[in-house]
């Protein structure tokens, strides 16, 4: 294991008990600093604040959904480097294309288990350089 | 035994939260019968599915999900103007609807729910093929198990490789292309595994993972018929959304009261050391109001943790009200007011039944036929309106409609037909008593219990509900221009104010909601009326009963005083020996141990044990002795 156990996590969920499951995975895994937002809109307000290493985001959300912070993030110079990992229901070609093209560090497809989680983070911080 | 097993807290943070999205949906597909091409409600009510299928694969709810997910790709379809809403297509959502709130019942029994119905499958994957009209089809139109299995197969079983499409996208080189296809296998879940036998080397990368949280309803050991347990068997929810400034408020009243107990702790100290003088006995004083000012602030904090927006409530009456609007042939729409009225969260959910009745009686009974209507001269489109408000210390619940209304001759009538009262007792009763006879047991207006608003149940147990809320009911109703129900609660069941009467040194404690005035009893003014004392208050001649009597205990002297009370069905003076004054009951509930006639105990400030008296049931009992001694003689060790 790489990464540090202190890294700082934005779970981005409207649903209330999604963001939870994805806290609780992340426990498992290790990681404990973990904040939560219920749209784009609020996770960016929270990125801009600073302090975040992680953002692991919803696709659909009201007022902003997934896809459109994720552009916002990488059109942002103080954010662009945050790796983004993208949560869906849906396995569509057509989805993973746009969440690659905007810049996703990776995708994962509901329902996952710790293990995937893991597994993709770790995928994400090779590519970083933490590994 | 659950299917759920450490996973219970995320099931039911998840059916809280499902069920708000839900009811949310419901209302956003009664305003889309409204606007069907309006994007914004398709985009929501597309996400509600969504959302609840993605919690459901957390939680394993495999039929769940297939559900949802054909659900949601008929709202993608609208949404994106492939699809047209039909009434028949509005009636397939309408229906999946359903399912999905049946199996979050099942899944709030803690079982994985059963597949939804094959016709309502077949329905939702017909209309997604562009054949909407197999809806009005029954079941014979139903697929074979196995298309049924592919379709919830297809939800997301070929995941694409994120790796080659990624760097495909991207231009980047993955540094490990080989092993990232074997992870992709492994991501397939658990849940595709069982459904796609063809997938073996699928089936075991999932079979490492340390996913089934849950199993299948059958698969439970001596599985009983699952039927049954689909049937009604309602759960309470127990657990409740509280406002944090609320909790935060009864935080920092404890704190104070905290405060307070210390300066009462060092004032006795004080005293105990012998220090009396009037400085400290006024130091007492002062802290011991403040203590009293405290805790009832705390009660009312505590007791507003428990309040509820009757909106809650409300929200799921429309869509029964349009559904049984169809189902009649009449256009009727809901209109509800006032749903931020808050009510004791255990009231709302014993109010949901009597509601559901009235409403269905409304648009059942109450509104006309649009033919009848528009002869009449009404708009075709009835309206019915429930609405919630606090008056005082009441709230009040109306539900009214623009129907037929009720003749009280015709109620008169029929109440004598059905031998529920004499010609007699008919020609008594005013405009308002004939049109409380509908709350009689047996009374049902039509000569058949409906199969809509009847379920088997009359209005009187809407009242007795009501009623078991400590609340009244009434009508109001004008021919041809409607019927309005009003309903009256106390703000809350948890405090009851009461009226402390004695027999001998024996305190008891009354209702004050039934007691409507205390007056003596005059020996020489008290009247024989059929072997029956009565007396004439305002030229109301009332029964007098003492409370000795109903108690079975021996009548010792002359009772002084009558309490005046009123219940729904009569009125009448209860004879005591004395008072003891006013006083809120906080009711303890006799648990195993509960002799009839009494509604419960409360303490009082000297620490004595009384019991609240549950007059209904005395007087059902009236002339039988009622074992009320040995109930007090058991609580004499206080």
């Amino acid at each position: 294991m790489a990464a540090d156990p202190k890294m700082r996590f934005l779970v981005v969920d409207d649903f209330s008990t999604m963001r939870r499951i994805v806290r609780n995975l992340l426990k498992e895994l290790g990681y404990t600093n973990v904040d939560e937002a219920e749209d784009g809109a609020i996770a960016l307000q929270k990125l801009q604040a600073g302090g975040f290493e992680f953002v692991v985001t919803d696709w659909n959300m009201p007022n902003m959904d997934g896809l459109t912070l994720l552009q916002t993030i990488r059109s942002t110079p103080n954010l662009k480097h945050l790796p983004v990992l993208m949560i869906t229901a849906e396995a569509k070609k057509e989805n993973i294309i746009a969440a690659a093209q905007a810049g996703a560090s990776g995708y994962i497809v509901k329902p996952f288990t710790a293990g995937t989680l893991s597994e993709k983070l770790n995928k994400i911080f090779e590519k970083m350089g933490l590994a | 035994m659950s299917d759920f097993g450490g996973m219970e807290d995320l099931l039911q943070d998840f059916l809280q939260e499902a069920h708000d999205l839900l009811s949310d949906v419901d209302n956003k597909l009664v305003d889309l019968e409204k606007m069907p091409d309006d994007r914004g409600l398709l985009n929501d009510i597309f996400r509600g599915f969504h959302t609840v299928k993605g919690g459901a694969g957390f939680l394993n709810a495999t039929e769940l999900v297939t559900l949802c997910h054909l659900t949601e790709n008929l709202f993608d379809r609208l949404r994106n103007g492939e699809l047209e809403l039909t009434s028949e297509l509005m009636d397939i959502i309408m229906a999946a609807t359903k399912g999905v709130r049946d199996m979050f019942g099942e899944l709030g029994q803690m079982v994985q729910p059963q597949p939804a119905a094959p016709e309502v499958i077949a329905a939702l994957q017909g209309a997604l093929s562009g054949e909407a009209h197999v809806a009005a089809a029954p079941a014979d139109l139903s697929p074979p198990p196995a298309s049924q299995a592919s379709a919830g197969a297809g939800v997301n079983s070929a995941e694409p490789n994120w790796a080659e499409l990624h760097s495909a996208v991207t231009g980047e080189v993955s540094k490990q292309a080989v092993p990232s296809e074997l992870i992709t296998k492994a991501e397939t879940s658990s849940i595709e595994a069982a459904k796609a036998p063809g997938m073996v080397a699928t089936v075991v990368a999932a079979e490492q993972q340390p996913s089934a949280f849950g199993r299948r309803a059958t698969d439970r050991p001596g599985g009983q018929p699952t039927s049954a347990r689909r049937a009604e068997e309602r759960v309470r929810e127990n657990t409740i959304r509280v406002d944090t400034s609320r909790l935060d408020q009864v935080l920092n009243l404890s704190g104070e009261i905290g405060l307070t107990k210390n300066r009462l702790t060092s004032l006795r100290a004080d005293i105990l050391a012998g220090k009396n003088d009037s400085e400290t006995l006024h130091a007492l004083d002062q802290a011991v109001s403040q203590l009293d000012l405290l805790v009832s602030d705390l009660q009312n904090s505590v007791m507003k943790t428990r309040m509820q927006p009757i909106g809650r409530l409300f929200q799921k009456y429309p869509r029964i009200a349009r559904d049984l609007a169809r189902q009649l042939g009449k256009d009727v729409e809901l209109v509800l007011a006032g749903e931020e009225t808050e009510v004791d969260k255990t009231m709302i959910e014993d109010l949901a039944d009597p509601l559901i009745h009235l409403i269905r009686n409304a648009v059942d009974h109450g509104v006309e036929m649009p033919e009848e209507r528009q002869a009449a001269g009404k708009p075709i489109k009835s309206l019915v309106r429930l609405e919630a408000r606090q008056e005082g210390d009441h709230i009040v619940l109306i539900i009214a409609d623009d129907g037929k209304g009720m003749s009280a001759e015709r109620i008169r009538a029929k109440a004598i037909e059905k031998g529920l009262i004499s010609e007699e007792e008919a020609n008594t009763l005013d405009e308002r008593q004939s049109l409380n006879l509908i709350f009689l047991p047996g009374f049902s207006t039509k000569a058949q219990i409906s199969d809509v608003s009847g379920r088997g149940v009359g209005m009187d147990v809407v009242k007795t509900n009501i009623q078991k809320l400590n609340g009244s009911i009434d009508i109001r109703s004008e021919p041809g221009k409607g019927s309005v129900f009003i309903i009256s609660l106390p703000l809350t069941l948890a405090i009851l104010p009461v009226l402390l009467v004695l027999l001998g040194d024996q305190p008891f404690a009354l209702p004050l909601s039934l007691v409507r005035e205390i007056l003596p009893i005059e020996q020489n003014r008290i009247q024989e009326v059929g072997g029956k004392e009565t007396l004439v208050v305002r030229g109301e001649v009332l029964p007098v009963i003492a409370l000795a009597r109903l108690l079975g205990w021996p009548l010792e002297r002359e009772p002084e005083y009558g309490v005046f009370m009123q219940t729904a069905e009569r009125s009448f003076i209860l004879a005591v020996d004395s008072f003891a004054g006013r006083d809120d009951a906080v009711i303890k509930s006799l648990e195993d141990f509960r002799p009839k006639g009494v509604a419960g105990v409360t303490t009082l400030s000297n620490g004595q044990i009384v019991l609240i008296l549950d007059m209904k049931e005395l007087l059902t009992d009236l002339g039988q002795h009622v074992d009320i001694g040995s109930a007090v003689r058991s609580l004499d060790f206080a």
